[in-house]
């Protein structure tokens, strides 16, 4: 059973609450603050509550507990089936080498068991060595924050060298690659990993010019569309991964407006194309005027 | 019964779920099906483990409440928390805690009835101690012993309860992509939990969490794969809300990761066919007996794919194969749309022409499936021909519907 109190966010509350008890008293206001941390906002009534009344019987009026050792559950059946299921995924060397060979269980699920059908072909080589020792060495400079100098091919097959101080590291599950987000001194400091030639650590100080910042590049579209052959339901999972408003205009018409990062325009344009005249984009005038473009060059043809 | 922010069953937070975050322009009134208490409660479940991503809109139908959540912004998927708010009672808390620092080491080994005097211990510096019976105990047992948290050992006709080997937890950053990439990452998320809360080194981008609220759905299909056993599924059809019942073997779980829908495919006794079900749509799923035509239908699609664009297995005219063609044209500039189509192609061909034109082909059960790709070629399509003419003049149409909805006519 995946929906089990073993997991809850109750029990790792208590947990850490116990964590305390054990060592010291603990106050009401450190349970407090430890619910605050690890469970919801509500919970904070019912979990004080409940061990203030020994309804719990797991930590006493005075702030003591029973319970001699910080509470700790070794990993259940379900835990160790998906650890062992990872254990058969390509993209685990790119952590280091893990034994999850249990021998009391099967995988959860193998590579075989599941196709991702439409993600892009040309993904990153997870099986590449070179690749490998990149990725660690990248993961390892995100970690402990130091700069890196990469070398890459541009587009057009030119190399580039930059030094970047990584801040985090981003995949895209459609295009099946990873990308190194961080600050640098002169270019975008937006790396494919696929891309890298070389990638070494950076001795010397570096200067740092400004980071990327999402936030900062946000962009917005607003469309309209009528729910006509399963539209609206099509549409709303199509962009669920956004930051969205949908708001119903009249009966069965919709207006859904959809954030997007600036870099993504292209690629949030041909997704809106792809609905075909289901959807109508009616805001902002140069998104418009970006499907107009394309729909008057198709007419052309 | 008071209001309880935890909940005893999935399957209603479920459907809330899904309505707050992938549709959420319904008001309160519009929830009638479901009664406005359960509606009420459901709405303040969600804002107290979600708060952060709950948004509320005044219209002039009443208050919408949505989920709002830039999933390349949020580096864990916040939909995991629905999944930890498992309700439990009074007894099974207490008892969590007492037994597992009874047994605080693998090494030790105690029967149940000496198991149930040292709670009895622990319990008695309580005002007012709890009494556990034996059976109770015994029972709490077992479950540990299902779930691999305790091992029962038998040494001549005693039964003795232990503590599982520990076993150390594994790299967070480990845990903290493949709980986001992985089918069932809640339960890498589960894992995360024991750690010392810290920032992930890892975004997403493109990244659906849609699938979250079907993850016990998926975890059965995955058992029944696993021990190739048939499945019985509760199925709904979302426009008629009728609910119906299937024997099916499970074959394979199909992904999008251009829409966030999971399929499982799976052969139909009643249909004699292999056919796609969305496990949104699945509302159970109850493992079967072992069937013996698991292997022979694991081949039987293997052979299949190569004409799946997507996950249909059949046609709108009924034909066995439909056959799809278009042609783009590129400037010299735009050698991006070459790459585009051989790393979009999947089971199709793409043939370059010359430097600027390329023709993809493909023979697929269902050609309706590849036209929204098509049209992301709108602006460079020269040629567009598919075997049923039908599909083809509702393509032709569809493309004139857009000029016209841009106003774009006929000389301009």
């Amino acid at each position: 059973m995946i929906f089990s109190e073993l997991y809850g966010a109750y029990y790792n509350t208590v947990a850490a609450i116990l964590a305390e008890a054990v060592t010291h008293p603990v106050s009401e206001k450190n349970i407090g603050n430890i619910i605050k941390k690890y469970a919801f906002s509500e919970s904070i009534w019912a979990i004080s509550d409940a061990i203030k009344e020994e309804r719990w019987q797991i930590v006493k009026a005075d702030g003591t507990t029973p319970i001699t050792n910080k509470p700790s559950m070794p990993l259940t059946i379900l835990q160790k089936r998906w650890l062992k299921a990872i254990g058969c995924d390509p993209r685990l060397k790119l952590f280091g080498t893990f034994d999850f060979d249990y021998p009391d269980v099967e995988p959860l699920f193998l590579p075989t068991d599941y196709i991702i059908f439409d993600k892009y072909a040309d993904g990153d080589d997870y099986t590449d060595e070179r690749y490998i020792s990149n990725f660690r060495l990248i993961l390892d400079a995100v970690r402990n924050q130091y700069p890196l100098k990469i070398e890459t091919l541009n587009r057009k097959g030119m190399q580039i060298s930059q030094v970047v101080l990584p801040e985090y590291l981003e995949y895209s599950e459609k295009d099946d690659k990873f990308r190194l987000i961080g600050a640098g001194n002169r270019f975008e400091s937006t790396i494919n990993l696929g891309r890298i030639i070389s990638c070494k650590r950076y001795e010397k100080s570096l200067e740092i010019t400004q980071g990327k910042c999402n936030s900062a590049r946000s962009c917005y579209v607003v469309f309209e569309l009528k729910d006509e052959r399963k539209a609206l339901e099509r549409v709303l999972l199509h962009f669920a991964h956004f930051k969205k408003v949908a708001k119903r205009i009249e009966e069965n018409r919709y207006s859904i407006t959809i954030y997007y990062d600036r870099e993504d325009e292209t690629e949030i344009l041909i997704r809106i194309l792809s609905f075909g005249p289901l959807i109508k984009v009616t805001a902002p005038v140069h998104f418009i005027e970006l499907m107009k473009q394309r729909l008057l060059e198709q007419k052309k043809l | 019964m008071a209001y309880n922010e935890l909940v005893k069953n999935f399957k209603r937070i479920r459907d809330y779920m899904r309505e707050f975050y992938v549709y959420g322009f319904k008001s309160r009134d519009e929830f009638i099906q479901k009664s406005t208490r359960s509606y009420d409660d459901e709405r303040r479940r969600l804002e107290s483990w979600l708060g952060d991503y709950m948004q509320f809109r005044q219209t002039p139908e009443g208050k919408n409440i949505f989920l709002s959540i830039d999933s390349r912004l949020t580096k864990h998927n916040p939909l995991f928390k629905a999944w930890k708010t498992k309700s439990f009672t009074d007894g099974d808390i207490t008892l969590h805690f007492v037994l597992l620092d009874i047994l605080s080491d693998p090494n030790i080994r105690m029967t149940t009835g000496e198991i149930t005097e040292r709670i009895d211990e622990y319990l008695s510096q309580f005002t007012e101690p709890r009494m556990f019976d034996e059976s109770t105990v015994r029972k709490k047992l077992k479950e540990y012993v299902s779930q691999g948290i305790l091992i029962s050992e038998k040494k001549g006709k005693v039964l003795y309860y232990r503590r599982a080997e520990n076993i150390p937890l594994p790299d967070k950053d480990m845990l903290d992509y493949f709980s986001e990439v992985l089918p069932c990452g809640v339960i890498g998320s589960f894992l995360l939990d024991k750690m010392e809360q810290s920032s992930s080194h890892f975004a997403f981008k493109h990244h659906y969490i849609t699938g979250t609220m079907d993850t016990e759905i998926l975890y059965s299909v995955f058992l029944a794969i696993r021990e190739k056993r048939g499945m019985t599924l509760e199925i709904i059809n979302r426009y008629n809300h009728r609910i119906t019942e299937n024997y099916v073997i499970p074959i394979k779980v199909m992904i999008s990761v251009q829409s966030g829908r999971q399929y499982l495919m799976a052969y139909t006794p009643r249909f004699n066919r292999i056919t796609p079900y969305r496990t949104d749509n699945i509302i159970s799923a109850k493992l079967d007996t072992i069937s013996e035509r698991f292997d022979e239908l694991q081949s039987t699609f293997e052979k299949m794919l190569p004409n799946m664009w997507g996950v249909s297995t059949e046609g709108r005219t009924g034909a066995r194969i439909e056959h799809v063609e278009f042609t783009v044209h590129y400037a010299d500039d735009e050698k991006h749309i070459r790459n585009r189509l051989e790393r979009e192609k999947r089971c199709g061909i793409v043939e370059h022409l010359d430097h600027n034109t390329s023709r993809f082909s493909a023979d697929v059960f269902d050609a309706s499936e590849v036209i929204p790709w098509i049209r992301t070629f709108i602006c460079r399509i020269t040629e567009v021909h598919f075997s049923n003419k039908e599909l083809e003049e509702q393509f032709k149409n569809d493309i004139n519907d857009m000029y016209a909805l841009y106003g774009i006519g006929g000389d301009e």
